[in-house]
């Protein structure tokens, strides 16, 4: 049966890929529909994951143009690096430069759950590695140089990771809240240097109690970024609670700066 | 008042030893019998081993812990189990062969109401070729998995940067040292803590580094490989591994039984059946774990082990050992209690209970040479079963021998692991990742059988940190300094 491919910006999917357990006609099936969407389509191989099934099965066409159809495949040696420039059926009319391996040696089971193993060189090669990603949940994108990565994002209108329920952003508003608090310290700097090139005494003082507003004002954006980070990572699911360590660690650098430059005011502006 | 002896003062064996004694109290006697006079805190052991901690940071001397806790410590190790007792007398007695330079090589036979085997693995150098004779290290290459081998490989790492600082490329072989070894993710962690370490030394580009192991695929870490949340997107653990090998510039190969090694190179045999051969200057090969040969006898003196230990050495415990083809593997077929089938009053806990079978995908080279990594049960795991089993001899002492028992699946409990890559408070990136359950259920959550939103990494300086935190919370803990019942397994 030829099934519809799936294609950027709808997610692959939103299960996971994972290994073939049973051997049945489901897995049949399953094989001969990547094998007829591979011909309707005009294509070399196909993974089960782009027709919308999370098992690890490739169908890859070899250099005689005969199906190779691997289940669970893992690719476990490897030699020699060429670069290549690919396309693929989930990105249409897009193409990427991509580091592939020039030589590698797959283990494989077949439809019957014998394992079996090939050698592959330059295309097939290139072909079956590019399916294989595909079987754990990727696509050539994180195969890509950042450069390559970057560029290719720029050219998909809606980036790379298209939105979905389980989405995590990664720029959060807090960030903002930390480049406020940067910001104003970087302005804390200014009277420590002026403070070389000041001999009135009340000019220092005057100086020191601006810092100190701005000290305890500095300390209220640290607290507002503790919290506020905290709530609006539990406004995504799919944001991990690691970030928890990352903002208790983020609060405390923070506050590690400030103390450096509360100190150095207190020396050079106060009791000078 | 009834004795409890637990052989073994690791992770699981010190756990069950001291909440046990603190839950008996002085009613009760609590004996611990291990081979060691110090405690180590093994995750660290990869910081001793690129010289960023030393043994000292890592271990703590066993007595005064005992003495504080009121248990009887006995550096010995378990040579034989009499559980049906002998032709003289019921009671079941452990026969042990003490250690401590005092008492070398004597032996003696403790009696005992319950036992708990936590053992843990032998370091079975000798099963490679090379490798070692037995459980002592080998002369061709370094290990990790105890503070002693990771000095030595410190030593060495630090030789190898010496020779890069003269002009001369170093070739850097980590990984597993045999196609059944398990403990892939301190390999992992220690082959990015080298490379960083070369790094820093600014000998990197003097350096070809290289993975081996026997996982089929990158990231599988024993455990079948996992999905998680990276940065909030949802990543293989394969891709997550595979793109720090090529940030870093580090060669693979995977799918390897370590045959043989010799001086400056290893022989190999692939899953696809083909062999060849990996040459070194530095090689940190773990070894394959295997019971530590504890025998056991009947009342009349006759050979039982078969009944009680399982082919490899690890004590049988109520988990379903049939054997069964991977699409039938349940995680029902997992322990909860670890409570010897036939000996009620015998536990295991930790690496010394017999797992019913691998997490990860079998696998076999057309040699039909296995080679596939074995289960993991370190760390987190260890602690929680050590604590269940705990429970369960206490209430089986207090409340009678038909108490209800504590459980403690591998399938319905989690995992923390972090991998470090350098030791830096301010730099450095370090891979932390929870999984749940270890032991994946199909049933419960079809397709990966793990639960996705428990099951996260993220890759950045928290790990670090936490890594540090827990070096302290943990030998604290085992210190049993106060309120140390308060910080979880």
């Amino acid at each position: 049966m030829i099934k519809e491919i799936i294609k950027y910006p709808t997610p692959l999917s939103v299960e996971y890929a994972v290994d073939v357990r049973v051997f049945n006609n489901e897995l049949f099936a399953l094989i001969d529909n990547l094998k007829d969407t591979i011909n309707e389509n005009n294509l070399d191989a196909l993974s089960a994951y782009q027709i919308g099934s999370f098992y690890n099965v490739i169908v890859v066409k070899d250099d005689n143009d005969e199906f190779v159809e691997m289940v669970n495949p893992r690719l476990i040696n490897h030699k020699g690096r060429i670069i290549t420039t690919e396309s693929t059926a989930y990105y249409p009319g897009k193409t990427a430069q991509i580091q592939r391996f020039e030589t590698i040696s797959v283990v494989y089971q077949d439809r019957n759950g014998n394992d079996k193993s090939l050698q592959a060189r330059g295309d097939f090669s290139v072909r079956i590695q590019r399916k294989i990603d595909y079987t754990f949940g990727a696509t050539f994108v994180q195969k890509m140089s950042k450069e390559e990565k970057e560029k290719f994002e720029k050219s998909l209108e809606n980036g790379i990771n298209t939105t979905n329920a389980d989405y995590c952003p990664t720029v959060f508003f807090r960030d903002k809240i930390l480049k406020l608090i940067n910001v104003v310290m970087f302005f804390m700097l200014l009277p420590l240097v002026a403070s070389f090139f000041i001999d009135n005494e009340q000019t220092l003082q005057t100086l020191w109690s601006y810092q100190l507003y701005t000290i305890y004002g500095v300390i209220g954006l640290n607290i507002i970024y503790f919290f506020y980070a905290q709530y609006e990572g539990k406004r995504y699911v799919a944001c991990s609670s690691c970030q928890l360590g990352n903002i208790v660690g983020t609060t405390a650098i923070s506050l590690v700066k400030l103390f450096v430059i509360t100190v150095a005011s207190y020396f050079l502006l106060h009791v000078r | 008042m009834a004795r409890l002896v637990v052989l073994g003062g690791g992770v699981a064996g010190h756990t069950t030893a001291t909440f046990a004694a603190k839950w008996l109290g002085s009613d009760h006697e609590v004996v611990v019998v291990t081979p060691n006079a110090k405690w180590n805190w093994i995750p660290s052991n990869i910081w001793v081993g690129v010289g960023q901690m030393t043994k000292k940071d890592v271990t703590f001397d066993l007595a005064p812990v005992y003495a504080k806790a009121g248990i009887d410590y006995r550096q010995a190790k378990a040579v034989s189990l009499n559980p049906e007792g002998s032709e003289s007398s019921d009671k079941p007695f452990v026969t042990i062969e003490y250690t401590s330079a005092d008492k070398a090589g004597e032996t003696e036979n403790i009696e005992y109401d319950y036992i708990v085997n936590a053992t843990g693995p032998k370091l079975n150098f000798g099963a490679t070729p090379g490798l070692g004779e037995g459980s002592q290290l080998g002369e061709h290459t370094v290990s990790v998995c105890t503070a002693d081998h990771a000095v030595h490989a410190s030593e060495k790492l630090q030789e190898a940067i010496e020779k890069m600082k003269g002009g001369t490329r170093q070739k850097f072989l980590i990984g597993t040292g045999h196609g059944m070894c398990t403990c892939q993710g301190a390999a992992f962690e220690y082959i990015f803590n080298i490379e960083h370490e070369l790094r820093k030394a600014g000998v990197r580009d003097m350096a070809d580094i290289k993975w081996i192991s026997n996982e089929s695929f990158l990231g599988d870490f024993g455990m079948g490989g996992l999905h998680m949340k990276v940065g909030g997107y949802v990543v293989s653990s394969k891709l997550f591994a595979e793109s720090l090998y090529a940030e870093r510039n580090i060669e693979w190969l995977i799918g390897a039984h370590v045959s043989k090694v010799e001086q400056g190179k290893v022989a190999y045999e692939l899953l696809d059946g083909s062999t060849g051969e990996e040459t070194f200057d530095f090689a940190m090969l773990i070894p394959p774990f295997a019971g530590v040969g504890l025998k056991a006898y009947n009342k009349s003196g006759e050979d039982i082990t078969d009944t009680v230990f399982a082919p490899n050495g690890f004590m049988k415990v109520d988990a379903d050992y049939t054997p069964k083809p991977y699409a039938e593997w349940k995680a029902s077929d997992w322990p909860r209690t670890y409570q010897n089938p036939t000996y009620k009053n015998m536990f295991a806990a930790g690496i010394a209970f017999a797992p019913p079978h691998l997490i990860s995908k079998p696998m076999k080279s057309p040699n039909g040479t296995p080679i596939n990594p074995t289960p993991p049960r370190t760390g987190m795991p260890s602690g929680i079963i050590g604590k269940a089993v705990a429970h369960s001899v206490c209430d089986m002492i207090t409340k009678g021998e038909n108490a209800h028992l504590h459980e403690a699946s591998m399938a319905e409990m989690g995992a923390a692991c972090v991998a470090s890559a350098g030791k830096g408070i301010f730099t450095g990136t370090a891979a932390a990742m929870t999984v749940y359950p270890v032991v994946p259920d199909f049933e419960k959550y079809p397709g990966t059988g793990r639960d996705t939103d428990y099951t996260f990494g993220e890759i950045g300086l928290a790990g670090h940190w936490i890594k540090h935190i827990l070096h302290h919370l943990f030998i604290y803990k085992a210190k049993l300094n106060p309120g140390w019942t308060l910080i979880p397994e």
